[in-house]
């Protein structure tokens, strides 16, 4: 790159206040991490809040020999320090099918069940629900109904001890082998630490990104727009800006995956028992500064290119698709992050940065993968600035019609 | 008032230049867009850029500014290729101009400055001392998008000159804009040469190049048409000829006209010594028609003339005399004095308007 002049970093100094205090910015980097949790956080605090959904079941037993208890509850599932959610299921004895329709149509009832007389044969059990209402989950009571039956079939023919592994067969318990041998039980947060929080590093790197990008190609498309363009070329040559504007913005990016990084961080060791690994967060940096560079430099390309802004963000589109890859094979990369199209996608200079973080979460990444992919992302990046500085300096006071991928290319070779 | 006509360049060389540009051609996609271009701007100057529009004026423009580079030829700005220091003493008010419509007056006035290296300091000063002499103090931290169409047109001008350049380019800078605003921007250009900087003026607007410029340079298709101060082109243009008003004559006469010059001369030769033959003196035929005739006979004999045309501009008339080769105008001057009352006598110029059309159409013609 060119040497840092006095211009560039007035550009860098103007483009980064700018920005800043830009609602939009302000927005993204407070109100996006406070929304994310809310999403994530919301619905768990508000299961806790809900009192426990009780319902009544009716049930006609034409075989005459189960045996239901008056209600059953359900432990519910909930991450964090909100407390379980539970659900009682009453059940009510009715006589034959058209006693229960009608209380059912009455509303004392939810929903009710028909245990047919060739139940042991088929194992068929018949539900009907009221088709306004809320009935009673089905998955809920399938299991209820299950124990029920077992117990009720089983109950006199073996022991306790029996009758509760025939119930629940089989319990995972899941252990880590470390590399000095001893077993590490592997618990839930285990779980989200290994799978959730590479995903959310990488979803905070794509947004960071191209935020930072975005506001790049906003920022060249709507010079070039009002036509202030022309006079700050006559100021500062195409490099000065195109360094200023992307050191500018880069710095406003920085700023912005800080807030976000210490919003996980403060998060994390609030809500959830989970470790951040200073070197990912390390690598997150690295990561966000290098894919930065690049995206920035396609996206000012573009930005130069095209003449209105809704034309640059429709072709700039073309790029945050491709970068978003990693997000679409986010499964494989978590669940084979060694495989050959997870190695190539966290090599590839487009799909790096966010692809190479995952993989790094979710298993031991060789230090040369990591080196070669940061290698190719520097090279690529000394590629685009090149390649988008000429174009910049050319199409910069072009307006009209698009220019033909040929021509841009001519253009590329001569800058 | 000025100097004459074209100089020879090695003259040229010789003066205080700010701009030089020599032999400079430029195409795009082949298409030739300046073909050969030489001039010079004087230090202290009103430079004219003259030419129809798509006459390659502002690819010029953009060369000098070293945004575009010419495919052949040099350019230099004070005495070198321009270099960053060059840029920082030059102010540019494009043609195809606009502002941040969000960011506020003083800051976008000061980033602007900055960007020419003027410190924030000194930046913020000029910014509020020109806006106060612009009379819009008071709008200082309001947004671009809040202010009025003239007045963005007054900051855009203000833009230019933010850190006080030594030389201002100025791409059609009346373009779009109302009477009152052009009549500020008139006064700042001249104000602006008049304190020692130099101005290179853009245009297509002659009547204001006329009134403004001190030498110009004409473009067209590319190519240099005409070049030299604004006197020596229109006295070298001018047809000889002498304007005379005198007692007597085109009073009271409000319809009928005669030919003016120009392509339409040769129609007005029937009007030479006549009695009101052609059809404008005949739609006003009254008593006045006589007493004009009458008029016009006291003009007969004077020695030395060549041709008489009448001319009616802006409901005054007025004779146009062309006196024989070699005769001086003041001998006819004297004639004159003797047999009428002058009112007017002057030696006909054309505008530069005239020469530019004549000039544009002769080099479309060939």
């Amino acid at each position: 790159m060119n040497k840092f002049s006095g211009k560039a970093f007035t550009v860098a100094r103007h483009e980064f206040l700018k920005t800043v205090k830009r609602k939009e910015f302000l927005f993204m980097t407070f109100i996006f991490p406070v929304f994310l949790a809310g999403i994530t956080l919301v619905p768990a605090l508000l299961a806790g809040m809900t009192p426990s959904e009780d319902q009544s079941a009716g049930y006609v037993d034409s075989t005459g020999s189960f045996d239901f208890p008056v209600e059953v509850t359900n432990g519910g599932f909930a991450v964090g320090p909100f407390g379980e959610k539970s659900s009682t299921i009453e059940f009510v004895r009715y006589e034959d099918s058209p006693e229960a329709s009608k209380a059912l149509r009455e509303g004392e009832i939810s929903s009710y069940i028909v245990i047919p007389e060739d139940f042991l044969e088929t194992g068929v059990i018949e539900l009907y629900v009221s088709e306004k209402g809320v009935p009673v989950p089905r998955a809920d009571l399938a299991a209820d109904l299950s124990d029920i039956v077992v117990t009720s079939l089983l109950q006199d023919e073996v022991d306790e001890a029996v009758l509760r592994r025939v119930k629940d067969p089989v319990n995972i318990k899941l252990f880590n082998i470390g590399e000095s041998g001893e077993a590490d039980e592997q618990g839930i947060a285990d779980i989200l630490g290994d799978l959730g929080l590479p995903f959310l590093t990488a979803v905070l790197l794509f947004f960071s990104i191209f935020s930072a990008s975005g506001y790049l190609l906003r920022g060249v498309s709507e010079e070039k727009e009002n036509r202030v363009i022309e006079v700050l070329l006559s100021s500062a040559t195409p490099t000065e800006l195109l360094t200023g504007k992307v050191l500018g913005l880069g710095g406003v990016g920085l700023l912005q995956i800080m807030v976000w990084i210490s919003a996980v961080a403060f998060g994390a060791s609030y809500a959830l028992p989970l470790n951040l690994d200073p070197f990912l967060l390390f690598l997150a940096v690295v990561y966000f500064l290098f894919g930065y560079l690049f995206f920035a430099s396609l996206m000012a390309a573009v930005g130069a290119m095209t003449s209105s802004l809704q034309e640059s963000q429709q072709v700039a589109g073309v790029f945050t698709f491709a970068a978003a890859a990693p997000l679409v094979f986010i499964q494989l990369l978590l669940t084979k992050p060694d495989s050959p199209l997870a190695v190539f996608l966290s090599l590839f200079p487009i799909t790096s940065p966010v692809a190479m973080l995952v993989r790094i979460g979710s298993t031991d990444v060789p230090f040369y993968q990591i080196a070669a992919s940061l290698f190719i992302l520097m090279l690529s990046i000394q590629g685009v600035i090149i390649f988008s500085s000429r174009l910049f300096r050319a199409y910069l006071l072009m307006y009209g019609k698009r220019p033909a991928l040929r021509e841009v290319l001519r253009n590329m070779r001569e800058g | 008032m000025t100097e004459l006509t074209l100089l020879p360049y090695e003259d040229i060389v010789n003066r205080m230049h700010v701009v030089e540009v020599e032999g400079v051609s430029k195409s795009f996609g082949g298409k030739d867009i300046i073909r050969d271009i030489s001039f010079s701007v004087e230090k202290g100057e009103i430079f004219g850029l003259l030419g129809p529009n798509g006459a390659g004026k502002t690819t010029l423009i953009r060369m000098l500014l070293d945004i575009i580079r010419p495919d052949s030829g040099k350019i230099r700005v004070f005495g070198a290729s321009l270099d960053p220091a060059g840029k920082d003493r030059i102010g540019y008010l494009p043609e195809e101009r606009g502002l941040y419509r969000k960011t506020k007056l003083v800051d976008m006035l000061v980033y602007l400055a900055q960007l020419k290296n003027v410190s924030g300091k000194q930046a913020h000063e000029n910014a509020e001392s020109l806006l106060r002499s612009l009379g819009l103090y008071e709008h200082r931290g309001k947004k671009v998008e809040e202010l009025s169409k003239g007045m963005q047109q007054k900051i855009q001008f203000l833009s230019s000159i933010i850190h006080y350049p030594d030389l201002v380019i100025l791409d059609e800078p009346f373009s779009g804009l109302d009477p009152l605003s052009t009549k500020t921007v008139k006064e700042r250009i001249i104000e602006y040469r008049n304190s020692g900087k130099t101005v290179i003026l853009s245009t297509h607007m002659m009547e204001q190049a006329q009134t403004l410029c001190d030498r110009i340079l004409v473009v067209d298709r590319g190519r240099s048409v005409l070049y030299g101060s604004v006197e020596g082109i229109r006295k070298e243009r001018g047809k000889n000829s002498l304007l005379v008003e005198f007692a007597g004559y085109g009073e009271g006469l409000d319809s009928g006209h005669c030919s003016k010059y120009g392509p339409e001369y040769g129609t007005g030769i029937g009007t030479v010594y006549g009695e009101g033959v052609n059809a404008g003196a005949n739609s006003g035929v009254n008593a006045g028609g006589n007493l004009e005739a009458d008029a016009l006979s006291l003009l007969r004999g004077i020695s030395g003339v060549r041709i008489i045309v009448e001319h009616e501009e802006e409901h005054k008339k007025f004779v146009e005399i062309f006196p024989e080769e070699g005769v001086s105008t003041q001998a006819i001057l004297e004639e004159l004095v003797s047999r009428v009352e002058v009112l007017r006598f002057e030696q006909s110029l054309p505008s530069l308007n005239e020469i530019f059309i004549e000039t544009v159409e002769a080099n479309a013609s060939e």
